[in-house]
């Protein structure tokens, strides 16, 4: 059986296009992926995220119990900020990428993957043990939207949440809008800038029209999950079963820049973490651009010199850039770097691409 | 007589048609739709064969790539090079003038039995 969100209804209304994602009947696209991806570039985007997770850490442990599941410091997040963290398995390798928000002393939010929530909330049960803490998954009750690009700060404000008053970057806040209690984050997955807004189900559509309806002056459209995967791409975001799985640890992942190296308390992993980020990995994830005209797909393998040396995670094209982009893993043995040439098997055929930084975009319009 | 009355499609939504004695293959417009922005197209050598059932291109969308069979057996004469540099042009234009490839074909008669008319094939997708 597959879910559906509170705001099913109105991706009907808009003609979305429903596919199955991770059990959720979800929009993959309005009107054109092309079209909406360039949209949240140049104005802004709202996406309906209410299948992920939101699970509520409370309790006077819950500091030292989020301490054991992820290689971040949870100590030094400050009240109201976010942090990006992964949970990690004894062998070091990936349950799930989330974001971790303190909203106060004792009290945590963690918001998770779709494709994840039950094993998440199992693994936070599984590792209770005696810790003086409560896991409430209220996922279930919640909605959540995403308000995304360059003219995301402006609509927020003409729907009543002034501009001095928006969280800043990567912090959080329990306010109200449209006489109800949310929790708004500024964070998101397209490399913009924007917000993130966490509602009860039965006030997301009333929030979900708002914001439409006082964005079209700003430009804004719906945007799909269709666009919400080549954003994140362009902006060198991972994803959760395409780059992240549990064989797979955050160094080999490329996010040894998410870690606290010098974190005292113990985590799971944490010795065989240390140890690549003492003496290295045997495979490490790349971005690269193709230079032939050709596109790199999800588990197309790698070559070089004639020599089996990867697999692509992700790839497509990147309609910002124009190009055609993608992140693999690779084999550390051959020393490649940044510019060396690479081959992808395409369809039995050998096509060149350059490994690149991950910088695909610049962010062109931070936030304040 | 317009095109679209004498268009053949494929159960793979590739079709063909006959016009001044040469046979044109392309995709349909509810294949174009499902694939939604076209981005990539891949077409095959100017003098060569393919029999009925196999696969002579590719075209890829954002999301992904959708190989391209045979309708009907015949050697490439002519590819819509349009569409190398300018793919999204099968999501923009009518897609009986956007074809892929014109062939010769040989037994069209008999490779063309199994097809079904547009008008069959459009209640039948949708």
């Amino acid at each position: 059986m597959t879910k559906r969100t509170s705001l099913y209804e109105e991706h009907i209304k808009l003609k979305a296009k429903i596919v199955d994602f991770a059990g959720w009947e979800m929009p993959v696209q309005y009107t054109s992926i092309i079209e909406e991806h360039n949209n949240v570039r140049k104005n802004a985007g709202l996406f309906d995220v209410s299948h992920m997770g939101e699970i509520f850490i409370s309790g006077k442990d819950a500091l030292n119990f989020l301490q054991t599941l992820v290689p971040q410091d949870i100590s030094k997040i400050i009240d109201k900020k976010a942090k990006y963290c992964q949970f990690t398995t004894e062998s070091g390798g990936i349950i799930d990428d989330l974001f971790i928000y303190k909203l106060r002393e004792d009290y945590y939010l963690l918001v998770v993957n779709a494709s994840r929530l039950d094993v998440d909330y199992n693994w936070l049960i599984k590792n209770k043990g005696d810790f003086d803490v409560v896991i409430d998954n209220k996922s279930d009750i919640y909605s959540m939207v995403a308000l995304q690009g360059p003219k995301a700060s402006d609509i927020l404000d003409n729907i009543g949440l002034k501009k001095e008053n928006q969280p800043h970057t990567m912090y959080i806040m329990e306010t109200s809008l449209l006489g109800e209690n949310i929790f708004i984050s500024r964070t998101g997955y397209t490399g913009e800038d924007g917000f993130e807004i966490i509602i009860k189900n039965e006030k997301a559509p009333e929030l979900w029209e708002t914001i439409l309806e006082k964005g079209k002056e700003y430009g804004i459209l719906p945007i799909g999950l269709g666009a919400r995967d080549t954003l994140r791409l362009e902006a060198a975001m991972s994803l959760y079963g395409n780059e992240l799985n549990e064989n797979t640890t955050p160094i080999e992942a490329s996010l040894t820049w998410s870690i606290d190296k010098d974190k005292v308390s113990d985590y799971k992993g944490k010795d065989i973490i240390q140890n690549q980020i003492k003496n290295g990995v045997e495979k490490k994830l790349i971005a690269f651009k193709m230079i032939d005209r050709a596109i790199a797909r999800h588990e197309y393998e790698i070559f070089y010199n004639n020599e089996k040396i990867g697999y692509v995670t992700s790839g497509g094209f990147a309609p910002f850039l124009n190009t055609n982009i993608g992140f693999g893993y690779i084999n550390t043995n051959k020393n490649l770097k940044i510019d060396d040439t690479i081959q992808i098997m395409i369809r039995n055929k050998l096509y060149n691409a350059q490994i690149t930084s991950k910088n695909f975009i610049q962010k062109h319009n931070k936030g304040n | 007589m317009t095109i679209s009355e004498n268009i053949l499609c494929s159960k793979s939504h590739e079709y063909v048609y006959e016009k001044d004695g040469n046979y044109y293959i392309g995709l349909t417009d509810f294949a174009i739709e499902q694939l939604g922005d076209i981005v990539f197209v891949e077409l095959p050598e100017v003098d060569s064969k393919y029999t009925k059932g196999e696969i002579f291109g590719t075209v890829e969308s954002v999301k992904a790539a959708s190989e391209l069979y045979m309708p009907v057996s015949g050697k490439v004469i002519e590819i819509n090079e349009k569409l190398i540099e300018k793919p999204e042009l099968l999501n923009e234009e009518p897609f009986e003038e956007m074809w892929l490839i014109k062939i010769e074909s040989e037994n069209y008669k008999e490779d063309s039995s199994d097809l079904i008319e547009y008008s069959k094939y459009k209640e039948e997708v949708e």
